[in-house]
């Protein structure tokens, strides 16, 4: 198991590298908004573009998952629940992360 | 042992204090951000299944209550996006002192409502 110490260094860790990727990505989303289907699968053709986009959602996904955990541990009180709500975190944030990196690797390959 | 004991923090016994609600608020738009990440897991599979699948999509992002949804998630993202860079400088012990904890946490909502309106103009 891991240590907490090492979960809190995560944490900061993976909140420093999403300022700089929300800022990109929220300027992003103002231009695709007026975007059409192909003009929007032609943004992520760009392998620049791809990758930021895979950083910030593994980066976003791993951050939600550690601060999730952290307000399980502080707010539920069963032992079997606490255990539920995380396996039931972990199993959402990974089986993103994998689909995520899955239909990014088919949109730039295609 | 008694499960039935108040756990720490213990939101419902202290007076409410600013940093205390902003702490709160915190991890409720963490909450909301995390199920915001996994809608965004959603949107990129949906562009990789392709045009028939991405009007499912448009059809909903067509709609009002889409747009309230999406100005409510933008405004969200820039709290948690200040309020968190306040907390990074607080983890080195920066910037505690209790009027600099106040002024800054003034600037987090000054800063999230100004950039949630410059995103809403600029579209």
């Amino acid at each position: 198991m891991k240590s907490y110490a090492s979960k809190w260094i995560m944490q900061r860790l993976t909140a420093v590298v999403l300022i700089p990727l929300t800022f990109w990505f929220v300027y992003q989303c103002v231009v695709l908004s007026n975007y059409e289907y192909d003009q929007i699968k032609s943004f992520f053709f760009s392998k620049f573009n791809a990758s930021l986009f895979f950083i910030l959602i593994i980066a976003m996904l791993y951050h939600a998952k550690l601060g999730n955990e952290t307000i399980v541990e502080d707010y539920v009180t069963s032992v079997n629940l606490k255990k539920i709500t995380k396996l039931f975190i972990s199993a959402l944030t990974y089986l993103s992360m994998l689909l995520t990196a899955i239909s990014l690797l088919y949109i730039v390959s295609s | 042992m008694s499960l039935n004991r108040p756990l720490s923090p213990h939101l419902s016994i202290h007076k409410k204090v600013l940093t205390a609600v902003f702490s709160i608020f915190h991890r409720f738009t963490g909450i909301c951000l995390s199920i915001g990440a996994i809608l965004l897991s959603l949107w990129i599979i949906l562009i990789a299944l392709g045009p028939n699948y991405y009007v499912k999509f448009q059809n909903i992002s067509s709609l009002v209550f889409f747009k309230v949804f999406l100005f409510l998630w933008t405004l969200t993202i820039f709290y948690h996006l200040y309020n968190g860079i306040r907390y990074l400088f607080w983890s080195y012990g920066k910037m505690m002192e209790l009027n600099t904890v106040y002024r800054s946490g003034y600037a987090v909502i000054i800063l999230s409502i100004s950039s949630t309106i410059l995103v809403w103009i600029s579209i």
